[in-house]
């Protein structure tokens, strides 16, 4: 095994996403050379399908990190942010894209034609520290811009009330009113609700797909996880619901033909915290052993359905949801969601990775393993790494414990 | 004021556990939070005694059971105090949300250490009418849940704790202005001391103990002590050895932009019609912290704050792994160095902070600013 390696991919649609990210770079590009109003953004909200709604190309520089990562280039940015005093101990995310603002973007050849300079920024009033900073970070890079402040309520998901719903829903009419006076450009309902329907169809299809890795042997490991890409970027389009719909014919298939990732499947197991980017390979790892990842914490980040008949009320709700679901906002939620995802998905073992570079999905993990423990029974590892700095993953540690956990859980079954 | 009078501060802080154990077992409700944007005149008015949680220098033992080693020095080691009940006073935690890692610690906490309440204020990160509104609901909400627990909240009790805490920002205000005039003689270890003992000491003692302390409330005198003049930025400091360790190197700390500082007190209060509204609308003005605030608004206080005390240079102080100060931290350094502001950087570890080094790089930096 390498310290960093791509995954190796069964689904044909693994083909299909390639030809889709592609796609989704080039139209990024195409949009800033013909003038259409580029806007950056951070991912898990509702205003992803305001934008496409509105006819402003969303580019997502949290997403364009994995990329940086699978391309190799993320090296070269992180020297670069540190070179200007970006402590080795900030999210790896951030690191990336300030060294690539600063670095790489100013040159020729980057892959996939790299981003387009961004004409308005939603900065973020929420999300994660290191998100706000990121922006405001670019804030300063693209003077330029149009800024647009952005707030949302910090609440757990079980604790929203009436008047977060309501402020949510006042924001996300004070950005539709930025965007009118920032680009000229009308929303119109018919087209949001379009683009909302699109977006809940998305949401739909992905429950399905999630719910066909219930099946044993699973279908498909988190070694295809990168279909996440059209729920990051491509929400509320055609091309995402066209994607998935793909994607769930041929799992279906393969759930019909009792056809899974490995013909002698021993043992499940549970992903909590992001991937390492940079070793997607890491999950073909327990192959070898019989085990294959079935589930995830960070899937269940767009398991979330919208009312289209109240677009603006079900962005709001979108927006409040997605990132405390997956962070520490809401642990008491995270470990319900990890115990009910290992029933349902009958989970022998978690792997917990506890990822230097995002302290707000490992705070709480620790609660997680103890309740996995007490509730179910059901073992679990931690894993030291980071999802974007290989500085911080040991390969060698990395197969030792887990190996080690493996022989466990295959003992225990047997 | 002499080292003398501010050892009844460092009494309040060394014998904090006790007294405060003392105090919740006669019948008062003793809530804790983390960040200086909790509205502790809310939880005073309420009937609660608000006392801030720190976490000090210890050997932790517990902490790592629940929290990663990256989690900052002050939440891994306020945990570990919790875990080790030595926060048995607590009735639980209420929180103004600022940070990942405060906002996850209070549902750790919440899991993990027993209480009746533990809440987080979705405070704004916007000033608006809406914004405003909204925080109205939060605090409604914070009320109905504080009365669930025996809360007395009414609008005169906030009106009363509005002028209490006032009264003391106010003093404490002072003693930076007479600092700022070179007419404070304690170092500024002690002039820690006074503000600490204010997040664990009941307000109306604290500002008895302010209001008995020359020469916040007497004629004050030109001060001997010398050093270049610098100024501290940062979150919290709790370990005083570290501003011992820049005066014994040659530097005089004039002023400072920390959250166990000056950012705790301004402003003094806010306009409004009613209490609720003074209240949101210092919450909503507070002094900078790079949590809710952008380098374009810290930058101008921090410069206002240097020119008032006259101060050379500044020295960062950061918590080991504390995001919002560490992403900061270029762009002000940039920003300085562009008016020929020097800086340096210095991290706090859970273990402190090492000694030898740090005496040499600060003599260094005092060196160059003579």
């Amino acid at each position: 095994m390498e310290k960093t390696g791509k995954s190796r991919k069964r689904l044909r649609a693994a083909k299909e996403l390639n030809r889709v990210v592609t796609e989704y770079y080039v139209e990024c590009g195409r949009a800033k050379a013909e003038g259409k109003p580029v806007g950056w953004m951070p991912p898990m909200n509702g205003a992803i399908e305001i934008f496409y709604a509105m006819d402003i190309q969303p580019v997502f520089p949290e997403n364009w990190s994995p990329i940086c990562a699978a391309f190799g280039l993320a090296e070269r940015n992180f020297e670069v942010a540190e070179g200007m005093g970006y402590s080795r101990d900030l999210c790896g995310y951030m690191r990336n894209i300030i060294g690539y603002v600063h670095g790489l973007m100013k040159e020729e050849g980057t892959p996939l034609g790299g981003l387009p300079e961004p004409d308005i920024l939603l900065s973020p009033g929420g999300g994660c520290v290191p998100v706000i900073k990121i922006f405001q970070a670019l804030e300063r890079r693209f003077p330029n811009a149009k800024v647009y402040p952005a707030d949302l309520p910090q609440v757990p998901t079980e604790e929203i009330r009436q008047h977060h719903v309501d402020y949510a829903i006042a924001e996300i009419h004070r950005l539709i009113d930025f965007l009118s006076q920032a680009t000229g450009r009308k929303l119109d309902q018919d087209r949001l609700k379009e683009v909302v329907k699109l977006s809940d169809r998305s949401c739909e299809l992905w429950d399905e797909i999630m719910t066909y890795r219930r099946r044993i042997p699973t279908p498909f490991s988190a070694a295809e996880i990168g279909i996440m890409f059209v729920m990051v970027t491509r929400q509320g389009t055609q091309t995402a619901v066209d994607f998935l719909t793909t994607v769930r014919d041929e799992v279906k298939e393969k759930s019909a033909q009792g056809l899974g990732v490995l013909e002698q499947e021993k043992i499940r197991l549970f992903w909590d915290n992001i991937p390492l980017w940079y070793n997607m390979g890491l999950f073909n790892h327990f192959e070898g052993m019989g085990g294959v990842v079935v589930a995830e914490t960070y899937s269940s980040a767009w398991s979330l359905r919208l009312d289209v008949n109240r677009p603006i009320e079900a962005l709001a709700l979108k927006s409040l949801k997605s990132y405390p679901m997956v962070s520490c906002v809401s642990v008491d939620k995270r470990v319900e969601m990890v115990i009910k995802a290992c029933k349902e998905y009958s989970i022998d073992g978690a792997i917990l990775h506890r990822n230097k570079s995002c302290l707000p999905i490992t705070l709480g993990q620790m609660d997680i393993k103890r309740a996995l423990e007490a509730e179910l029974g059901i073992p679990s590892i931690v894993i030291d790494a980071d999802h974007m700095d290989s500085r911080n993953f040991s390969v060698e540690q990395f197969r030792t414990r887990v190996d080690a956990f493996m022989e466990m859980l295959l003992a225990r079954k047997s | 004021m002499s080292s003398e009078l501010a050892a009844r501060f460092h009494d309040a802080i060394e014998n904090q556990e006790p007294r405060l154990r003392t105090l919740a077992a006669q019948g008062r409700r003793i809530l804790g939070y983390f960040c200086t944007y909790t509205p502790v005149e809310l939880i005073h008015a309420s009937g609660f005694v608000p006392v801030r949680v720190m976490g000090g220098v210890r050997t932790l033992t517990k902490a790592d059971t629940l929290a990663p080693s990256f989690l900052c020095p002050y939440m891994r080691a306020a945990l570990d105090k919790a875990l080790s009940g030595e926060y048995g006073f607590l009735s639980g935690i209420v929180q103004g949300y600022t940070c990942d890692a405060a906002c996850g610690a209070v549902r750790i906490w919440e899991r993990n250490i027993p209480g009746e309440i533990y809440h987080t204020i979705a405070l704004p990160y916007c000033d608006s009418p809406s914004s405003r509104r909204f925080l109205l609901s939060e605090i409604d909400a914070l009320t109905v849940k504080l009365r669930a627990i025996g809360g007395t909240f009414s609008e005169q009790s906030l009106a009363d704790a509005i002028e209490l805490y006032g009264k003391i920002r106010r003093l404490i205000l002072k003693l930076y202005q007479i600092r700022y005039d070179e007419r404070l003689s304690i170092q500024a270890s002690d002039f820690l001391a006074i503000i600490q003992a204010g997040f664990m000491t009941p307000p109306e003692d604290y500002l008895r103990m302010l209001e008995d302390s020359a020469p916040i409330t007497g004629p004050s005198v030109a001060s001997e002590r010398g050093g270049t003049r610098v100024l501290v930025s940062g979150s919290l400091v709790e370990d005083p050895k570290i501003l011992d360790l820049i005066e014994e190197s040659g530097g005089l700390i004039v002023a400072d932009d920390l959250c166990t500082g000056i950012r705790n007190f301004e402003p003094v209060s806010g306009f409004g019609l009613d209490p609720i509204q003074r209240l949101i609308d210092r919450y909503m003005n507070r002094a900078p912290c790079p949590c809710r605030s952008r380098v374009s608004d810290r930058a101008p206080f921090i410069e206002h704050l240097l020119e008032r005390s006259g101060a050379q240079g500044v020295i960062f102080l950061f918590q080991k792994y504390c995001t919002p100060h560490l992403a900061d931290h270029p762009s002000l350094v940039e920003h300085f160095k562009a008016k020929e502001i020097p800086s340096i950087a210095v991290e706090m570890e859970e273990t402190g902070v090492n000694e030898g080094q740090l005496r040499t790089r600060l003599e260094a930096f005092f060196e160059m600013l003579r």
